[in-house]
């Protein structure tokens, strides 16, 4: 081998080592999201039987049903909007049941249709998913019924349908519709007031008038007054309202998708600012003459 | 073959004494270069010392020269660079492991001319190329405060995590030859409005660290409003986009003064909000300024002129995206998405909630130039910067939960929204942003040492 050959072999060898050293170094493997996370299917005795995980928004176009799904979607996202003969305040589905009722300890709709027929004390009687949502409508929505048999229903009940992603009847996911909240404490409202001043006023306003965009829908719902829940709703029970706003609220507190929610005030704290805002004025419900017949009251019942 | 090892060792021996004599004279720039000057400061005067700290503030000193966690100024945060981490040192006056030794001159040197009394030469990560134009005044009032009224800290100082060769300090003499000239705050403006403004932006509020764009060496590519326009033209920084700050398109031609004003004393405004680096900006430093300072800083920017090629102006495009939202249309790519994570907050007009959820729709922040914050703040998510102007400071959580596909789709869906365009986002670019995220470095928090 001559000189000249020995040099070119050597050129060469350099170059292929530099060139696969730098794409060593510079490369970098695709990094992507992390797998969903499983959520344990339990059945009626609590065994795990099998795994949920939380479906996206975009496999419903896969779906047989995927217009009513659709229309679910939207009619629980801007019910106010879109059900104005229904909703008689300002306040959407999705206000309480928070990010498309996807979020533990805000109400989800997961489990829903898997629990319902049951019995609802408050009604001391069994009933079906058509008539709790109606019951939303009538109280948390101060408003009047869906037909049970409307496109609007239908529509509502197969985005739940389709949120359970086929665990059986008889099956429940292991999420949580509500946290705990020690119903021990006795609420304070004055303490309350003090607390809805620095940690709520500031989205839902000094008066609890909510607040507006510029097409005149709420982007955050009244708490009282006469475009809030009426008296008949469950969140205007102090510990309900406590557990909702100890673990849903406020939003945007933390890294954490969906929303960043909760896990800023304590029991205490919690129990407070529901008891204050609860017992703001705000409309009353007629049909509260038909709750809690020949059944125990809880103690935060409102009538 | 005699001859070939004869003129290798030549050149090695012509190398070594190259390496030498360019090692003396990078060991010796700190005597005839950059030499101390002293000169006698009291640091008991009060008025002086309020100065000093109203300065330290302007400079942002205390966002750098603290961890996240750690005692202030006493160091341990660490900086990303390409080539490793850079801790920030202590600064508290104490005597053997911050500053408490330090004369005033070799305070001046330091912080104007980037190098330590033992002649070591600083990294520009500290800004000493923009704190060069800091008047005599402001410095004799910082050293005042730093020496006065900071309270010391006993706390070492962190190597960086650079490999040798690339951990020795004595190149950098090059660096500052090339790069770091000492020199004097000059200006063409007369009004004295825009002057304050100009002497800020450029000095100790040192913008341009993150908002000029930085060339080969790691240099700024201007350090003043000039023939290049360059300056305060938006640059990457540990994965965000320092945002284009300049009077065009996508910089601050959406912007009155009044907004950047209530942005940097609040850190948010009715359109937007700070994240990322500049919700410590807001936090450290311009929350603290005064309303003068402020609209000094807003009107010396706004008088920033466009670059050649570039529009003075934003044109929108017409909004279609809020009524295809509101009648159910979710066909465009990434609007499914969007409806799902984002317009719980960021709603179907793209309008947010004013000083709550930032707006989409017109937000500069979104059509940026380069779309890095936009993806870093989806992906970990950002705060606000507490001040006592709001009661609460708000979050946006980070969704690194949806796959790369998803985060591009819905970005560009954003980016392209309510009359937004800009320039398209890929997977790689959404893969590329989840390491810059994994090589955050790791700050230093040690217990005080005895």
């Amino acid at each position: 081998m001559n000189k000249r050959s020995l040099t070119l072999t050597g050129a060469a060898i350099v170059a292929v080592a530099a060139t696969a050293g730098a794409f060593a170094f510079l490369h970098e493997p695709t990094l992507d999201a992390p797998a969903v996370d499983a959520i344990a299917v339990l059945d009626a005795n609590g065994k795990r039987i099998g795994d949920y995980r939380i479906p996206a928004d975009n496999t419903i176009a896969a779906e047989p049903n995927a217009d009513a799904i659709r229309l679910g979607q939207r009619l629980l996202n801007e019910t106010a909007r879109l059900l104005p003969a229904n909703v008689g305040n300002g306040l959407n589905c999705n206000s309480c049941h928070m990010a498309q009722g996807k979020l533990s300890d805000a109400n989800p709709y997961i489990n829903t249709t898997n629990s319902y027929p049951s019995f609802n004390p408050r009604a001391n009687r069994e009933v079906d998913l058509t008539m709790r949502i109606n019951g939303c409508f009538q109280r948390s929505m101060n408003g009047k019924p869906l037909g049970t048999d409307s496109t609007e229903m239908h529509a509502m009940l197969a985005y739940m349908d389709w949120l359970r992603q086929g665990v059986a009847k008889g099956d429940k996911t292991a999420v949580r519709n509500a946290g705990p909240i020690d119903e021990s404490l006795v609420p304070d409202p004055e303490r309350g007031r003090t607390i809805y001043a620095a940690q709520c006023a500031s989205c839902h306003g000094a008066h609890g008038q909510g607040m507006k965009d510029q097409a005149g829908d709420y982007i955050f719902p009244p708490l009282w007054g006469d475009e809030s829940l009426n008296i008949g709703a469950g969140l205007a029970r102090t510990y309900k309202a406590a557990q909702f706003v100890k673990y849903a609220m406020p939003p945007a507190m933390h890294l954490e998708a969906p929303l960043g929610a909760g896990g800023v005030l304590s029991d205490q704290d919690a129990v407070d600012v529901a008891e204050f805002f609860t017992h703001m004025p705000r409309p009353d419900f007629a049909g509260k003459v038909n709750d809690w017949k020949g059944v125990k009251k809880p103690k935060d019942a409102r009538y | 073959m005699e001859r070939v090892v004869k003129l290798l060792l030549k050149l090695a021996f012509a190398g070594v004494c190259g390496l030498g004599l360019s090692y003396a004279i990078a060991i010796s720039t700190p005597y005839w270069f950059k030499p101390k000057t002293e000169a006698s400061v009291d640091s008991t005067d009060a008025t002086l010392i309020r100065q000093g700290e109203y300065l330290a503030h302007a400079g942002d000193c205390i966002a750098c020269h603290t961890a996240p966690g750690g005692k202030p100024f006493a160091g341990g945060l660490g900086m990303q660079t390409p080539m490793g981490t850079i801790y920030s040192t202590n600064i508290t006056p104490e005597k053997d492991t911050g500053i408490g030794g330090y004369s005033y001159g070799d305070f001046e040197r330091a912080v104007r001319k980037g190098v330590r009394p033992d002649g070591t030469h600083l990294y520009p990560a500290m800004p000493y190329v923009s704190y060069a134009v800091v008047r005599d005044d402001d410095i004799k009032a910082l050293y005042a405060y730093f020496m006065s009224s900071v309270p010391a800290v006993r706390q070492d100082n962190q190597p960086t995590t650079m490999p040798w060769p690339l951990s020795m300090r004595w190149p950098l003499a090059y660096w500052q030859l090339a790069f770091a000239q000492p020199r004097h705050f000059t200006t063409t403006v007369t009004d004295a409005q825009l002057e304050r403004g100009a002497y800020l932006v450029e000095g100790l509020a040192h913008c341009g660290a993150c908002h000029t764009p930085r060339g080969i060496a790691f240099q700024e590519t201007a350090l003043a409003d000039g023939a290049n326009s360059r300056f305060l033209s938006g640059s990457v920084l540990e994965g965000w986009y320092a945002k284009n700050l300049r009077g065009e398109d996508t910089g601050l031609s959406t912007w009155t003064t009044a907004e950047i004003v209530d942005f940097l004393k609040t850190g948010r405004n009715d359109k937007t909000a700070a994240f990322g680096s500049m919700s410590d900006v807001v936090e450290h430093s311009t929350q603290h300024l005064s309303n003068e300072d402020l609209t000094a800083i807003a009107t010396y920017l706004k008088s920033l002129k466009a670059r050649d090629g570039r529009s003075p102006t934003w044109q929108p495009k017409e909004d279609i995206t809020t009524a295809a939202l509101k009648a159910g249309d979710y066909s465009a790519p990434g609007a499914t998405s969007y409806v799902e994570h984002c317009a719980i907050c960021h709603r179907m007009d793209g309008k947010g909630a004013p000083r709550i959820y930032p707006a989409l729709a017109g937000n500069s922040m979104v059509f940026a130039d380069d779309p890095s914050s936009l993806i870093q703040v989806t992906l970990a998510g950002g705060r606000m910067p507490k001040t006592p102007h709001d009661t609460m400071a708000f979050t946006m959580p980070g969704f690194a939960s949806l796959t790369n596909r998803e985060v591009a789709d819905v970005l560009n869906f954003i980016r392209n929204g309510w009359g937004n365009h800009g320039s398209e986002i890929s997977e790689a670019d959404i893969s590329r942003m989840r390491h810059e995220i994994e090589r955050k470095p790791k700050h230093y928090v040690p217990g005080e040492q005895k």
